[in-house]
């Protein structure tokens, strides 16, 4: 069995660092940050959720859309943090096998198609709000920016979760 | 210490009649689709996972609101109203979807200490959250509340907290 020790690649040296290994051998580490994950990215899709839903008009009607973005964008942003800060941690214990794995760079190009999207919505979108922010009937570009931002943070989840398990084919 | 423990309960557990469960739901024509159809597992977890979405995001706008650190600005009966349904229709999703995981993978789940500590904690919250929820509905005010409400919703989200910890532990148990 032939093993290389010098780290070939930025991601090898990231995942071979001193944090890298205590997160990857630590028996408690990996699990814990794991759980922190699930609990911010849970958070993070259900602020979400009541937001895209609001917009889509299913549900909080009776409540203005700014309204909605003012209650929810908070803890949207923390919780957002939190996941990014226990994702990061759990990327560096195995930096190399995330960076081949389709999943793993399929859902970084989610993330960040919805964040474009979020942002579309807020720094153009909402310049007119005025105009429909309590009406019965929502424009067409806040139900679009609502729908692709639930399928969106919808398919995060879903390719978040097949990195879990084909961890082993990409190695 | 707590491994200890766990590993004791893992041995108990073996020794019950939810070993022999276990195997027997293997066998099942249900089980042997989802062992055979890689993606069934992933794919149930996601259900789990959007409904849990769906419950902790809707008692996060109830419990935080009661605590008077954000959530929504409406009254609590209004808030109830509005997010109650979510939570319930969560947890069945998150009931069925967990079932189906439960009959995919038996051995994983039924003879697992964290399992059963999961479990135990959902029925220790469960109650606790109906009757917070409903005595939240009685409330007409918007206001943030004191004493045993603040309580009740920081007890809540811990509860609900450790289960999800739970969740992610099931795959960790050692058996």
């Amino acid at each position: 069995m032939t093993m290389t020790t010098e780290p070939q690649t930025i991601w090898q040296q990231i995942e071979y660092s001193g944090l890298g290994t205590f997160l990857a051998e630590d028996p408690l580490a990996f699990p814990m940050i794991e759980s922190l994950h699930v609990i911010a990215l849970v958070t993070v899709f259900g602020a979400i959720m009541i937001m895209d839903l609001r917009m889509l008009g299913f549900a909080s009607n009776a409540s203005a859309i700014s309204r909605i973005s003012r209650e929810t964008v908070r803890l949207t942003w923390v919780a957002f943090v939190l996941a990014a800060i226990t994702g990061s941690l759990l990327f560096i214990s195995k930096a190399s096998s995330y960076m081949i794995n389709p999943y793993f760079l399929v859902k970084m190009g989610l993330i960040v198609i919805a964040g474009l999207n979020m942002g579309w919505f807020h720094l153009i979108t909402q310049r007119g709000q005025d105009q429909w922010d309590t009406a019965a009937d929502i424009p067409t570009s806040v139900k679009v920016a609502g729908a692709l931002s639930l399928t969106l943070w919808l398919m995060v989840i879903v390719f978040g979760r097949a990195i879990g398990f084909t961890l082993s084919f990409y190695y | 210490m707590i491994g200890d423990l766990l590993f004791q309960f893992a041995e108990w557990l073996r020794s019950t009649f939810l070993n022999d469960l276990a195997f027997w739901l293997e066998t099942t024509a249900l089980s042997q689709w989802i062992v055979t159809n890689f993606w069934a597992i992933p794919a149930i977890q996601v259900f789990h996972i959007s409904a849990l979405a769906a419950l902790f995001g809707s008692a996060l706008m109830i419990n935080l609101k009661v605590l008077g650190i954000g959530g929504s600005g409406a009254s609590y009966a209004d808030t109830a109203k509005r997010f109650v349904p979510w939570m319930n229709w969560g947890f069945v999703v998150l009931l069925i979807s967990g079932l189906g995981l439960i009959v995919g993978e038996p051995i994983r789940e039924l003879p697992n200490p964290i399992f059963w500590v999961k479990m135990i904690l959902i029925v220790i919250t469960l109650p606790i959250s109906l009757l917070f929820n409903a005595r939240v509905a009685r409330v007409e005010a918007s206001g943030a509340l004191t004493g045993s409400y603040k309580f009740g919703a920081a007890l809540l989200i811990v509860l609900w907290c450790s289960i999800m910890f739970g969740g992610r532990w099931i795959a960790y148990a050692p058996v």
